[in-house]
């Protein structure tokens, strides 16, 4: 890999990193460094390679055992494509995805290859968006919910139908209706479906991308506390995509925001709304609407200008350059590099020290 | 100070399917006034764009206009008004036709499946003036450029010569706008404009309605179920469940001191940005299947504060300051409707 320091000459740190990976903190479940994932832009009937879109750029951060990150950005930022790269769904272009397994030791999920990534897709499961188009129709609740077991031998058939009837009374769905198909429940109810099939193999990080979005408000709380439910009682860690930042606000311990396959800005929930450090966070944040009437001051939103950058061709610089306000010269020859300013606090800006920004208007 | 654009009353639209009729809007009211924001909030499947879709006309098949007038106070310029029963005219006719997209226009969620993807965005725009309007094609074309550029889109000259796929969603938007704004209309009826958008792009498209509201003095009926959109925008909300508007007021009363259960469970239920809470509120349950709407108070099972009353009985409209209206029994004298039972 390109980005590993050469053979340094301090034995001690030799030492220290076998060829076993290791994390930078104990804490820690999974640890991304620089992970890259690239698409190429073909053209012409021999399908040339013209071009890539970065769809994640140079991506690093970290999630804890038990906590939930959020991770935040407009659409097309690269926030779905990061989840999928941990869950494997998409072979890393580069960089590094440390996962620490129960028995504390750590593998790089980038680096495996074909069946070798099998013994972790129980481990890290998925929760999708759409309740719709995210089920077989075809397929009974049982054999949706079952699937997965059967396919990697993980239960015995005998007990098949007693854990699909635990799980199911879990997340809140009567197991009488085992037998019936998809389209017999409402989307709340094939939400629910959807983190059943997903915590049946018993999972230790669950990705849910976008997991509330398609859903009304009220259904919406009801998911919500039943996520939080199920991490208390099942030690689960969430990596929790999306672009609703009250969502985001309710559910996130800490949050990471992307913004053109890059990650901006790292921080505690509250730390974040009130003191955002990035410019594109203070902006993002100046755009949430908040429900009081009471407090709309739509004259002193900030108002970005311009369209979210083309990642198969993005700015010079800093990406956000052309869309701040606060842009000087440096900003659009030099690519800030993300950095760490006070505990557990990360951002990517020149001038992070320097601004005062704002933060999100409060209801109360 | 305020004059009544559009003035609607016990509106019924219901849906003739095999399986049953589905009352989409079940005996609503509503007052869109002149210049102002009036924001219809709901869960889906809760009738807001079918009561919407009817002010032009537009409800479709097997949906039906039952009974309700749609009053509306169309100007005559010498100060008077014409009043016109849009609920009465032929959905196919020439009246309908000149109030559709001239006087009244719509724009509507999905940005890319309401625009034609057959034709430029400029000569969807120049469709719509050269129809109502006896503007020639060069004119209305320059007009369409105007418009463009000034609902915000960088190089109108080019993008209106533009097939709507070369758009990102937010542009899409404007350019519905820019089409709904083409003839000058006395009101706006957004349905969900900004609910497919991100949230940078969403702010920047509020601000663009209202600041275009002020110059042109258009009504704006905004459906959404946002609620801190509609705390961002709304002069007047109302709140609808099951066809039926179940409370009515101003924006500050609805959010600080909302009278119905469903209204205040409804706000509950949002996650807030200030206090990150243990646990959500939700409503329980969901909303009922068409099919089997309960009796009496159609939002009873799901009602924290139901008594027994409000399996069988309806409630009706009750008046609880100058403009805040409320359905529910709570708010009600049940001894007279209680007589009227036992003797029925």
């Amino acid at each position: 890999m390109t980005e590993q320091a050469p053979v340094s000459q301090n034995t001690e740190q030799v030492a220290a990193q076998p060829a076993v990976a290791q994390m930078k903190d104990d804490s820690y479940l999974l640890e991304v460094n620089n992970l890259k994932m690239y698409f190429s832009i073909t053209s012409g009937i021999f399908a040339r390679v013209k071009g890539f879109t970065k769809a994640a750029d140079d991506v690093s951060f970290f999630i804890r055992k038990g906590e939930t990150l959020g991770l935040v950005g407009e659409s097309g930022c690269g926030k779905t494509t990061i989840g999928r790269c941990i869950a494997r769904a998409y072979e890393p272009t580069a960089g590094e995805i440390l996962y620490r397994l129960a028995d504390d030791s750590v593998v790089d999920l980038a680096q495996l290859k074909g069946k070798d990534v099998r013994p972790y897709r129980k481990d890290i499961r998925m929760i999708f968006q759409d309740p719709y188009s995210s089920l077989n129709p075809r397929m009974t609740v049982f054999e949706l919910v079952s699937e997965v077991l059967k396919v990697n031998n993980l239960v015995r058939p005998a007990q098949m139908k007693d854990r699909v009837e635990y799980m199911l009374e879990r997340v809140g769905l009567r197991p009488e209706y085992m037998q019936r198909y998809p389209h017999a429940f409402s989307g709340g109810e094939r939400q629910r479906i959807g983190i059943a099939r997903s915590l049946i193999t018993d999972p230790r990080l669950v990705i849910c991308d976008e997991a509330v979005s398609a859903l009304d408000v009220s259904i919406r709380a009801q998911i919500l506390n039943l996520l939080e439910e199920l991490q208390a009682d099942f030690d689960l860690t969430y990596l929790f995509i999306s672009h609703d930042l009250s969502v985001i606000r309710h559910i996130c311990d800490r949050i990471v925001v992307m913004y053109v396959g890059k990650v901006v800005e790292v921080a505690n929930g509250l730390e974040l709304y009130t003191h955002p450090k990035h410019p594109y966070t203070e902006a993002l944040m100046s755009a949430v609407p908040i429900s009081n009437p009471r407090v709309r001051n739509r004259e002193s939103r900030i108002r970005l200008h311009g369209e979210v950058a083309d990642p198969s061709n993005p700015p010079s610089g800093c990406y956000f350059h052309p869309r701040c306000q606060y842009a000087q010269d440096i900003c659009a020859s030099d690519e800030p590099a993300l950095r760490e300013l006070d505990g557990n606090r990360f951002v990517a800006c020149h001038f992070a020290e320097e601004l005062d920004l704002r933060g999100a208007a409060m209801e109360d | 100070m305020s004059e009544t654009l559009i003035k609607v009353t016990d509106l019924k639209i219901h849906f003739f399917t095999d399986e049953g009729v589905v009352r989409a809007v079940d005996g609503s009211d509503l007052t869109v006034e002149r210049g102002r924001t009036l924001s219809l909030v709901g869960e889906s499947g809760c009738g807001k764009s079918v009561a919407c879709r009817s002010l032009l006309q537009i409800v479709h098949s097997p949906g039906k206009i039952v009974s309700g007038e749609i009053m509306y106070h169309r100007s005559m310029g010498n100060g008077l008004d014409e009043v016109i029963d849009i609920a009465q005219l032929d959905p196919k006719g020439k009246q309908i036709r000149n109030i559709r997209g001239k006087e009244i226009s719509m724009i509507f969620q999905e940005p890319m499946t309401s625009l034609s993807p057959m034709y430029t965005v400029g000569n969807q725009i120049v469709e719509n003036i050269q129809l109502h309007t006896d503007k020639t094609k060069k004119e209305a074309h320059a007009l369409a450029i105007e418009l463009l550029d000034k609902v915000g889109i960088p190089k109108p000259g080019r993008l209106v010569d533009e097939y709507p796929f070369r758009l990102s969603g937010g542009m899409r938007q404007r350019a519905m706008i820019a089409m709904a704004l083409s003839c000058n209309p006395n009101m706006l009826i957004a349905d969900e404009p900004t609910t497919a958008l991100d949230v940078t792009t969403q702010a920047n498209i509020l601000d663009l309605m209202l600041d275009l509201q002020r110059q042109y003095g258009m009504a704006l009926l905004f459906i959404t179920h946002d609620l801190g959109v509609v705390a961002e925008i709304a002069d007047d909300v109302a709140v609808m469940y099951l066809g039926k508007i179940v409370e009515k007021s101003d924006v500050d009363t609805i959010f600080n001191n909302p009278q119905h259960p469903y209204t205040q469970a409804l706000l509950r239920s949002i996650p807030k940005v200030a206090t990150r809470r243990e646990e959500l509120d939700p409503i329980k349950g969901m909303v009922p299947n068409p099919y089997r709407r309960p009796e009496g108070c159609p939002f009873h099972p799901r009602c924290a504060k139901a008594f027994s009353e409000c399996r069988t009985i309806v409630p009706s409209v009750t008046h609880l300051g100058e403009n805040h209206t409320v359905q529910c029994l709570l708010y009600e004298d049940l001894s007279d409707k209680k007589s009227m039972e036992q003797s029925l």
